[in-house]
């Protein structure tokens, strides 16, 4: 019974001429897509790696120098893309790519893809994960819409009744005919892009687990679309209704909901704009230790208290020259208010975050796009990952610039000039993304939300009807 | 027959109590939406005006500093920090260069997701790297807004389709399109008034519910009439092109299920598709150039404007003569010569950074040219230049930033080279950006929107006689 309503509800498919189309729209889709996405990629990746060889030739080449003027002219660091953003662009259109990484202060990371697009990008781009969280959707609705409601008015539901059909056994077979082409398409697709990436060279840390996670997430998000659309379509009188409510459905999972739930998670807990963080941060730093200045308060105490240390009475006495040791204890000092002013931040979006989880329990979309953008490095947690190690690097640039020019140089000696090879000695920024398994880690409350949809669309179709 | 059908149809839709339902998801919808543009702009305003007054207080602040050293009295300021130095105020003391909330920016959030307020561009601070993004979560603006724009563009014609898919169809399955048929009306004709009532009802519906929330919220909807009509016109003749597309699939395809695909497969054409097809030709045909190497190439001048600064100023001072003419004591210290080294850079960059407008420009142009293709991307283009948070708004604002922040170097300039203190007497004279907004106008939008009405609805009437017929 299961194999013979597989069997024909596939040869129904095949003979379609409507889901001909749909079934040959969404692989051209595809396939525009990912080329699109590829080149993307490419092109990104190549100015990538030609903007940190002449960055750090930049750098390399300053020349005799001072080392805070060093430390003025500073460095950038660049985030790479990572190879399954091929798959899921996720955040990184609206995130800047690069950090300019300066004495005294932490920048953010500047010129957004978006910032530079026309208002139309803001409908979405043409990428893979545009497919496979919204098209794919659509194309199950599309062939299931009457799986159901078709018995009925055709009347062949008294033929399946007559035969002594149970529920279980057909929807079975319907399930399995609705999932077997989104099966086969999710799984070429896939299939395909593992294929790409491992043959491409430059492809970076490219893995075949992390991969197949990707793949198991969108296909438990196509079962539980499956197991919905299969329930209204059994729920619904006429193939007219099952189809309206199921796109309802869609549109509120995977669009109104996310909108809404942005503008909600905004206003409950909204970000402070660049200008009221950088004066939140000023007046932390007005009170603080200024490196520059020695009538500030904190830096005459530091003052009193490194020459009560060495036990002399000018700083001429010092062994190191006490400009540069003053720079980097307020270095030190401003880091860690940064840390402070960035912490807020993020905990103001993890506030987000649990309005975004909150939700997801609403919308089976939600919980599939933050974990396909984690499993990409394309979320916001690795653009949060990649700021901290810039700025981990920028405070170890800054001990590394003003250590040479204490030990170097007397105090007041503001001519001194570092070697022109002593550039290249400090180390290249380095940034690694998250490990699979912490990501996993970090999502299992979206892994939990993920398990309850699947199982609980599973029960709604096959307990909540009896009989044909 | 008219007047019959109309009240029939108008006593079946409330008795069917779509009438009432369509009511209250507009006003549920519509609410939603404008409460959210309405925080948005309330908080763009806030920011500004908050802007404005730490402003002044520092200017107040600045001409107390200015006093006690005019009086020859000790302050507690690092030197460099003093306002007697034209580049301290320059730096320290910027202006507020802000993009004015506009009357109706509440109706699309548009680009200003994207962008700060305001921005401050300081005398000697790069203007090509004047940070205009807003520290948002990237997720929101992944995700979108839940503005006007998007119930109008995206959800009326889903309610459009669901309210009238089936008007024909429905007749057949039940079989009373027989009945129908033996009335003295055609089809066709009789298509049309029910397709022009269901129109009206809901044309009626959207303004009461946008008056009601308008009142609701105490928006001045008089105040901004002109505006107002343009926004009610826009969205009427989008609604208009839907039914029309609705009235043609109900001609040509038959079967609910079969129209309600059709109509649907439309929508996504229309609305999903078209635009992002439409986008990414724009970034092929005019790639932006990468921002990294930008920053390469503003690095190497930069490297290279550092070890020639000397030669720098002495040439920038002979093209400049009017600057120094009334210093006597030529010295010469660090701001002379960044100034200097900035202005080249500056020069140099420029058409780098040119050609980050132009080709958005160039983008912008093309979208202009085949809009067309979707009335989605008509009507958007139109509600965000309506509510002045277009592409092209951001665009206007952002030359105008980059012409105050010369002018408020300019302002400072011959001060510093004639090395003269900047006094009191100069505060009230420092310059002022008044945000100009662009004029926004939706003729052509609306003319495109007509011309597609009418072309659909000429189908409609012109082909499907053949159909009928055989």
């Amino acid at each position: 019974m299961i194999l013979s309503t597989f069997k024909k509800e596939n040869q129904g498919f095949m003979r379609s001429g409507r889901i001909r189309i749909a079934l040959l729209t969404v692989l051209l889709l595809i396939a525009v897509a990912f080329w699109i996405s590829s080149k993307h990629y490419e092109a990104t990746n190549r100015m990538y790696d030609s903007a940190k060889t002449s960055e750090r030739a930049n750098w390399d080449g300053q020349g005799e120098k001072n080392p805070h003027s060093a430390a003025h002219y500073g460095t950038y660091a660049f985030k790479p893309k990572y190879p399954l953003s091929l798959i899921d662009q996720g955040v990184d259109k609206y995130v800047g790519s690069s950090i300019f990484l300066e004495a005294h202060a932490r920048h953010e990371a500047q010129f957004s893809e978006a910032a530079d697009q026309t208002g139309l990008a803001r409908f979405g781009n043409l990428s893979p994960d545009f497919i496979l969280l919204f098209i794919m959707p659509l194309l199950i609705i599309l062939l299931g819409y009457n799986s159901f409601t078709k018995e009925h008015e055709m009347g062949t539901i008294t033929l399946l009744r007559s035969e002594g059909a149970s529920f279980y056994k057909l929807a079975l077979g319907k399930w399995l005919s609705l999932f077997f082409p989104i099966l086969v398409i999710t799984s070429l697709l896939f299939l395909g892009a593992g294929l790409v990436l491992s043959q491409l060279p430059d492809y970076g840390v490219f893995q075949w687990s992390a991969l197949g996670d990707l793949y198991g997430v969108y296909l438990v998000y196509y079962i539980i679309f499956t197991n919905l659309v299969l329930f209204i379509s059994a729920k619904s009188k006429r193939s007219g209704v099952s189809l309206v409510l199921s796109l309802s459905l869609w549109i509120l999972s995977c669009l109104a909901l996310p909108k809404a739930a942005s503008n909600v998670a905004g206003h409950l807990h909204p970000y402070p704009t660049r200008q009221e963080f950088a004066a939140e941060v000023l007046k932390d730093k007005e009170n603080g230790l200024d490196g520059h200045n020695p009538w500030n308060k904190k830096a005459q105490t530091l003052q009193a208290e490194v020459l009560a240390e060495y036990g002399v009475d000018s700083l001429h006495q010092l062994p190191f020259n006490f400009d540069a040791y003053r720079m980097q204890k307020s270095e030190e000092h401003e880091a860690e208010i940064y840390y402070k002013h960035y912490d807020k931040l993020k905990e103001q979006y993890r506030k987000q975050a649990e309005v975004y989880d909150g939700l997801a329990m609403v919308s089976p979309y939600l919980a599939t796009r933050f974990l396909s953008m984690s499993l990409a490095h394309t979320d916001y947690a690795t653009h949060w990952g990649f700021a901290d190690a810039a700025e981990q690097y920028r405070v170890a640039t800054q001990a590394f610039l003003n250590g040479n020019f204490a030990e170097n140089s007397k105090y007041g000696e503001w001519g001194y000039r570092a070697d022109a090879d002593f550039w290249k000695e400090l180390p290249p920024f380095e940034y690694d993304p998250p490990e699979l398994s912490t990501i996993v880690s970090q999502n299992q409350r979206k892994l939990w939300v993920m398990a309850l949809w699947c199982i609980g669309s599973f029960a709604l179709l096959l307990f909540t009807t009896k009989k044909l | 027959m008219f007047s019959y059908n109309l009240k029939y149809e108008l006593k079946l839709l409330w008795r069917s109590r779509w009438i009432q339902l369509l009511g209250v998801l507009l006003l549920v919808l519509i609410g939603f939406a404008v409460y959210n543009g309405q925080v948005k702009t309330d908080q763009w305003e806030n920011s500004i005006q908050t802007a404005q007054q730490t402003l002044k207080a520092s200017d107040a602040a600045m001409v107390k500093v200015l006093d006690s050293v005019e009086q020859g009295l000790e302050v507690s300021l690092a030197p460099w920090l003093v306002p007697t130095s034209p580049m301290a105020v320059g730096n320290v003391h910027p202006r507020v260069v802000a993009k004015d909330a506009q009357p109706l920016s509440y109706i699309a959030t548009g680009q200003s997701d994207l962008f700060t307020p305001y921005v401050s561009p300081k005398a000697t601070g790069d203007d090509f790297a004047i940070e205009f993004t807003e520290m948002t979560s990237p997720v929101q603006l992944l995700f979108g807004n839940f503005d006007l724009a998007f119930v109008i563009i995206y959800l009326l014609p889903l309610l459009i389709i669901a309210f009238s898919y089936h008007v024909l169809s429905a007749e057949k399955e039940r079989g009373s399109l027989r009945i129908l048929m033996a009335q003295p009306i055609s089809i066709r004709q009789w298509v049309f008034q029910k397709l022009t009532l269901r129109f009206l009802v809901l044309s009626v519906l959207v303004i009461v519910a946008f008056v009601a929330v308008a009142l609701g919220f105490g928006l001045d909807v008089w105040a901004n009439a002109p505006s107002f009509f343009i926004l009610i016109a826009l969205v009427l003749t989008y609604m208009l092109f839907w039914f029309a597309l609705v009235f043609l699939v109900n001609l040509w395809v038959g079967q609910s299920a079969r129209n309600a695909i059709s109509l649907l497969g439309l929508w996504i054409f229309f609305v999903l598709l078209v635009p992002s097809i439409l986008n990414q030709i724009g970034s092929v045909l005019y790639p932006m150039p990468s921002r990294t190497q930008m920053i390469g190439q503003m690095r190497s001048l930069k490297a290279e404007a550092t070890e020639k600064q000397d030669e720098i100023l002495d040439n920038f001072l002979r093209d400049h003569p009017e600057y120094a003419v009334n210093d006597s004591t030529q010295k010469r210290n660090f701001y002379h010569r960044y100034v200097a080294s900035q202005q080249l850079i500056r020069s140099e960059l420029e058409p780098v950074v040119n050609r980050y407008t132009e080709q958005l420009q160039k983008q912008q142009d093309l979208l202009g040219n085949f809009k067309w293709l979707s009335p989605a991307i008509v009507v958007q283009q139109a509600l965000n230049r309506l509510a002045g948070n277009s592409t092209a708004d951001f665009l206007n604002y952002k030359f105008q930033v980059m012409g105050f922040s010369e002018t408020w170097r300019n302002h400072l300039m011959p001060l510093l080279y004639n090395n003269q203190d900047f006094s009191q007497e100069d505060v009230p004279k420092l310059p002022v950006f008044q945000y100009q907004p662009l004029s926004s106008s939706a003729t052509s939008a609306l003319l495109v929107l007509l011309g597609l009405v009418v072309l659909l609805f000429g189908l409609g009437f012109g082909f499907t006689k053949r159909i009928w017929a055989s």
